[in-house]
């Protein structure tokens, strides 16, 4: 029996990084925010997955983040796009429409 | 009823369960072992940990205060296994192809490192760390250190050091690498093969980067290379050198202490069987400072023959742990040992400050002709029995005043101090014979140093015209050895005659006399005291035996003459003779 679900895992976590360079693109958000929203699209099953990836995001120049007072928990930092953060991101943007495209058309001639 | 723990997750207070608390802290330190060696590892944790704190707040409120173990799961089941995640990320930042890299990273055995063991501990857990360093049962090591308890009381501070350079292993991280994997044959074998491979792969890749800098066309980028190269060679030769420093610091610091322990040891509780122990009593005023200045050098030296062992442990295990305090209480300990030496040392030599001379001024019965000699019973033989140093092979030496040494001689069960007098003999001013004895010691003030002086026992004694010198002084040894001296000068008036027996010659110091006449051809001889100094009275007729110098010259003028004529050699089987003839030399040999 083929198991398919580490495929799926596979694959969402492909498309992680887009959705995440998007979500902020609709504006500024801290992790639980973010992970609340990936969570409707049931994106990320484990909330780990996110942690390592903003801060790489974050080194590579393509987010940055300032700190807020919450007056519930601990303070949280907001995470937003910088300006090659947004370039970058209409790049991704692009390339994912080409590859939907050619993903249908392949899917769809079997 | 549970017991709770009260922690702080990103600056949140919660009270949380015991056995919750053990499950999260274990999870923690899991995660923190999988970035530990990420980019901005540190800053992941602190995210991570930021939104596990916000999520056990969700779980708490007003009326529910306690972090529950259910609560525990709920995170951890959000969050994910570390290994989900955490592998992941890893292979991104490395932008190599991700399973391969996962792969590599998940199976590559833990490094091993060495910890003590805080679980099975019998101490330490020093023991117990090393054996799993090294997988081996640690009742053996433990055995082993019991015996070496036995020997000298070197294992205890062996074990202390490597207690307090070891660190404990707490977190899981930590106890997993203390455990890692066993450094047996195969693995080391795999290692050095691993080890190997790399070096080869550094090798050629350096090998294609020199074949390809010959047609490139930035020289600079070349010599970047090879700098790059040389660079790598220096640091791994370092690497192995830093190694043998430690192997070495730790061996020859367990000599280095070993041979401390036991001469401190040996000092402290048999203090008579150091050579020269009674010179150091002589020295000290106060018997204290005697342990007082053992366990100065102790300190002095010890302290950092124990930091280099400490050093070599933790270059060996690759420790890198630092523990502020043991080098601060070190140097503390050190400057105490160093302040101990110093209190002794300048206690002694301030009671050497000031110097006194003592004269003792004795008129003699005036006689024509007096006879100096020394006294029947010599102290050092006779009275006192010269101590053991002095009877070997020295005696001649210690005879001698010019050589001016001390000696230490017992009498009736009482230590004495023993120097050489020096006599002199001056002009008298008057027609009187005159003694005077000068006695000279050192002391902390004039006082103390002028006491000692009259405390030393020198004997002169006249019968008729027999005048009799100590051949030794003698110092009590509640006087300490401060420089001690006695000279005695014999004031002689013009027109007396003095008569040196041959055991004076001693004593005798540097006597000024009109025809410089050396001591030991002054004894068993008169000498008149003239207005210009001593004059021999029974020196006629040998005074080519007086005057070695010119006698040997008047030897050799015999066998060889130069003249306005020639030179004229006469030895026993040779004649040369070289004049206007020419040379003309004669054997006797046929």
């Amino acid at each position: 029996m083929v198991n398919s679900e580490n495929t799926k895992a596979q694959m969402r976590k492909g498309v992680l990084e887009l959705c995440i360079l998007s979500i902020l693109s609709q504006g500024d958000a801290y992790p639980t925010e973010i992970i609340e929203k990936l969570k409707e699209t049931k994106l990320v099953v484990v909330e780990g997955t996110l942690y390592p990836l903003l801060t790489r995001l974050k080194n590579t120049g393509l987010l940055n983040y300032r700190w807020e007072e919450s007056n519930s928990g601990p303070p949280r930092k907001y995470y937003m796009l910088t300006e090659i953060g947004e370039t970058y991101l209409k790049e991704l943007h692009l390339s994912w429409y080409e590859l939907v495209d050619a993903v249908n058309k392949t899917i769809t001639k079997q | 009823m549970n017991k709770t723990v009260t922690i702080n997750i990103s600056g949140i207070i919660f009270h949380i369960e015991e056995d919750a608390y053990d499950k999260l802290s274990k999870y923690l330190n899991t995660i923190k072992g999988y970035f530990s060696k990420a980019d901005g590892g540190s800053e992941i944790m602190s995210d991570i940990e930021a939104r596990i704190a916000e999520m056990l707040q969700s779980k708490t409120s007003a009326v529910k205060q306690v972090v529950l173990m259910s609560d525990v799961d709920f995170v951890m089941d959000n969050m994910g296994k570390p290994e989900e995640f955490a592998g992941d990320e890893q292979a991104n930042t490395q932008h190599t192809s991700n399973s391969d890299y996962s792969e590599y990273i998940n199976n590559e055995p833990v490094k091993k490192r060495l910890y003590r063991e805080g679980e099975s501990k019998v101490l330490g857990g020093v023991c117990s760390g090393i054996g799993h360093y090294f997988g081996f049962d640690p009742v053996w090591l433990r055995i082993a250190l019991a015996l070496l308890l036995v020997f000298a009381g070197t294992g205890v501070l062996i074990y202390i050091i490597l207690w307090i350079a070891i660190p404990e292993a707490k977190t899981t991280a930590e106890k997993l690498a203390m455990k890692g994997e066993k450094a047996d044959i195969n693995n080391i074998s795999k290692a050095v093969k691993e080890e190997a491979e790399q070096l080869k792969k550094r090798m050629e890749k350096y090998g294609k980067e020199f074949s390809s800098m010959a047609n490139s066309q930035a020289p600079r980028n070349a010599a970047e290379k090879i700098v790059d190269f040389v660079g790598d060679v220096l640091l791994n030769i370092g690497r192995v050198l830093f190694k043998i420093l430690g192997v070495f610091m730790v061996i020859f610091g367990v000599i280095f202490f070993f041979g401390l322990f036991t001469s401190v040891f040996g000092m402290t509780f048999f203090p008579n069987n150091i050579d020269g122990k009674e010179w150091i009593d002589l020295l000290l005023l106060d018997g204290k400072d005697f342990y007082l200045g053992i366990l100065g050098i102790a300190i002095f030296v010890g302290v950092p023959v124990i930091m280099m062992i400490y050093g070599g442990i933790k270059i060996l295990f690759k420790i890198n742990y630092r523990n502020r305090w043991v080098n601060l209480s070190a140097g503390i300990i050190w400057l105490v040992g160093f302040l101990m030496l110093l209190y002794v040392s300048i206690k002694t030599g301030t009671d050497f400050n000031k110097t006194a001379r003592v004269r003792e001024n004795i008129t003699l019965t005036p006689n024509d002709t007096l006879y100096l000699k020394m006294h029947e019973t010599p102290v050092n033989s006779d009275e006192l029995n010269v101590s053991d140093n002095a009877e070997e092979g020295e005696k001649g030496f210690i005879i001698n005043r010019r050589d001016n040494n001390y000696l230490i001689g017992t009498s009736n069960g009482m230590k004495y101090l023993l120097g050489h007098a020096q006599l002199n003999i001056i002009k008298s001013q008057t027609d009187k014979v005159e003694l005077v004895i000068v006695k000279e010691a050192k002391g902390g003030d004039k006082r103390m140093a002028s006491e000692r002086a009259k405390n030393i026992s020198y004997n002169v004694s006249q019968i008729d015209s027999l005048i009799q010198f100590d051949n030794l002084f003698k110092v009590n040894n509640a006087d300490k050895f401060r420089m001690q001296d006695i000279t005695v000068i014999l004031k002689v008036p013009v027109g007396k005659v003095v008569y040196f027996d041959k055991s004076l010659e001693s004593i005798m110091y540097d006597i000024e006399n009109v025809t410089n006449t050396y001591e030991d051809d002054m004894v068993n001889r008169r000498w008149i005291m003239t207005a210009n100094g001593l004059k021999c009275l029974d020196c006629d007729g040998i005074s080519d035996v007086l005057n070695d110098d010119d006698n040997s010259d008047d030897e050799s003028n015999k066998n060889v003459k130069i003249s306005v004529n020639g030179i004229n050699i006469n030895a026993k089987d040779v004649q040369a003779k070289l004049d206007s003839n020419g040379a003309n030399i004669n054997s006797k040999k046929k």
